[in-house]
């Protein structure tokens, strides 16, 4: 549900087909995000699933949808 | 239609901002939203002599300045109440039509491109340079948000000013050169010459007046309405043009003032003398719009004196007229910029 919802905005963001993301996609490497990118979408994440302001130091660890995905459902279980 | 002005914003806030202002609303009827510390602008309109707010001003408060070292991307966490945030969120919120700011730039830039967004479809805005040329006016897009640029970027970059340029400049038919460092097809990097086959395929479908590779040299003689630039190299550009503009109404007022003759000549000269300064000088063109951005957004010089907020005001009223962002919008399928 989590990864359904996140493929979604990722998709919408960076105008790709949906069903081409997969939990492996690297925002870098596959998405040619830079750190705007990565920030505007954590705070559209923040909203939809709201949980609140991603931590700086968090961001950095983020590589990957499935390193996005797990974040938010832990964030989710801590809530 | 209302402007909307970050008060607190450039060098020489908030005096010179709010004289502006007022300049502004009485020479286009236009009312304004002065953005800064309510109690603070109060206090600075009393002792330049107003009693009373001025007729077509409102006040917004914001408590917080957002300083010229800030960094663009922790701003929008760390300075919520400040002048700039609170401006672009009105601008959000319906409550004006354009917003302009002489401040932090980066700032400016990142908050506007998380708060207010792009147009659908937009990869990067960009900051747009109007330069004076000796045709006029040109338009050079990118003057410096994007150091990294695609051939798709570039081809985006192409299309926005080339709308600004007709839209909001009045040139019919723009002209579009992509900067580079040498007029044959075959110059520059591999991004610009990926990016000439682009333009040159939407010369083709009629959709723009591509007219090739435009060197540096060529700006200022106006051999494009609209030059197309990566940020690094445009931004260059625009500081080598401003340095020169300066340096040679320097020399020329040295010569002028030289002894008794040249001084003559310079009375003589006086209305052409003016009319070059002035044909020259950044206060008479405004700001620079923030192209891609969803809805009007201005940067104004961060040395913008009154004069200068009161063109900035004017350029953001015709930039807010001409609604850019739906041209953009209803053309994205001719710049689709790659994933």
């Amino acid at each position: 549900m989590v990864f359904k919802k996140v493929a979604g905005m990722i998709s919408e963001q960076f105008g790709v087909d949906v069903s081409t993301i997969t939990m492996d996609t690297l925002f870098e490497e596959d998405l040619s995000a830079d750190s705007l990118d990565i920030v505007e979408l954590t705070m559209a994440l923040e909203e939809e699933f709201e949980i609140g302001e991603m931590q700086d130091e968090d961001l950095t660890n983020l590589r990957s949808v499935g390193d996005i995905v797990n974040y938010i459902q832990t964030r989710l279980s801590d809530n | 239609m209302k402007i909307i002005i970050d008060a607190m914003g450039g060098d020489n806030a908030p005096d010179e901002i709010i004289k502006g202002a007022v300049q502004a609303v009485q020479e286009f009827g236009v009312p304004v939203i002065l953005v800064g510390d309510g109690t603070s602008l109060l206090e600075h309109m009393r002792s330049m002599g107003y009693a009373n707010l001025p007729k077509g001003i409102e006040i917004a408060h914001a408590s917080e300045v957002v300083e010229m070292t800030d960094e663009g991307s922790a701003v929008l966490r760390t300075k919520k109440d400040s002048s700039l945030v609170v401006g672009l969120k009105l601008l959000k919120a319906g409550e004006g039509d354009a917003f302009v700011s002489a401040g932090n730039t980066g700032a400016l830039l990142v908050c506007s491109t998380l708060m207010i967004g792009r147009v659908r479809g937009i990869k990067r805005a960009a900051i747009t340079a109007v330069l004076p040329t000796a045709k006029g006016r040109c338009v050079l897009i990118d003057s410096g948000a994007n150091v990294e640029t695609t051939p798709s970027l570039l081809l985006q970059f192409a299309y926005m000013g080339s709308f600004y340029a007709e839209h909001v400049l009045e040139i019919s038919n723009p002209t579009v050169g992509l900067l580079n460092n040498g007029t044959e097809e075959t110059k520059g990097p591999p991004v610009q010459k990926e990016a000439y086959a682009l333009l040159r395929e939407a010369a083709r479908s009629a959709t723009l007046n591509f007219i090739g590779n435009i060197e540096a040299r060529d700006v200022p003689a106006g051999g494009a309405d609209v030059v197309a630039a990566d940020g690094f190299s445009g931004n260059i550009l625009m500081k080598a043009m401003e340095g020169t503009a300066y340096m040679l109404t320097g020399m020329l007022k040295s010569m002028f003032v030289k002894n008794i003759f040249t001084k003559l000549s310079a009375l003589a000269l006086r209305g052409s003398l003016a009319e070059f300064k002035s044909r020259l000088d950044y206060k008479e063109v405004g700001g620079a719009p923030l192209l891609g951005i969803a809805k009007p957004v201005l940067k104004a010089h961060g040395s913008s004196d009154a004069r200068a907020v009161r063109s900035a005001v004017n350029q953001a009223i015709k930039y807010a007229e001409a609604d850019i962002s739906s041209l953009i919008a209803g053309n994205i399928g001719l710049m689709a910029a790659e994933k």
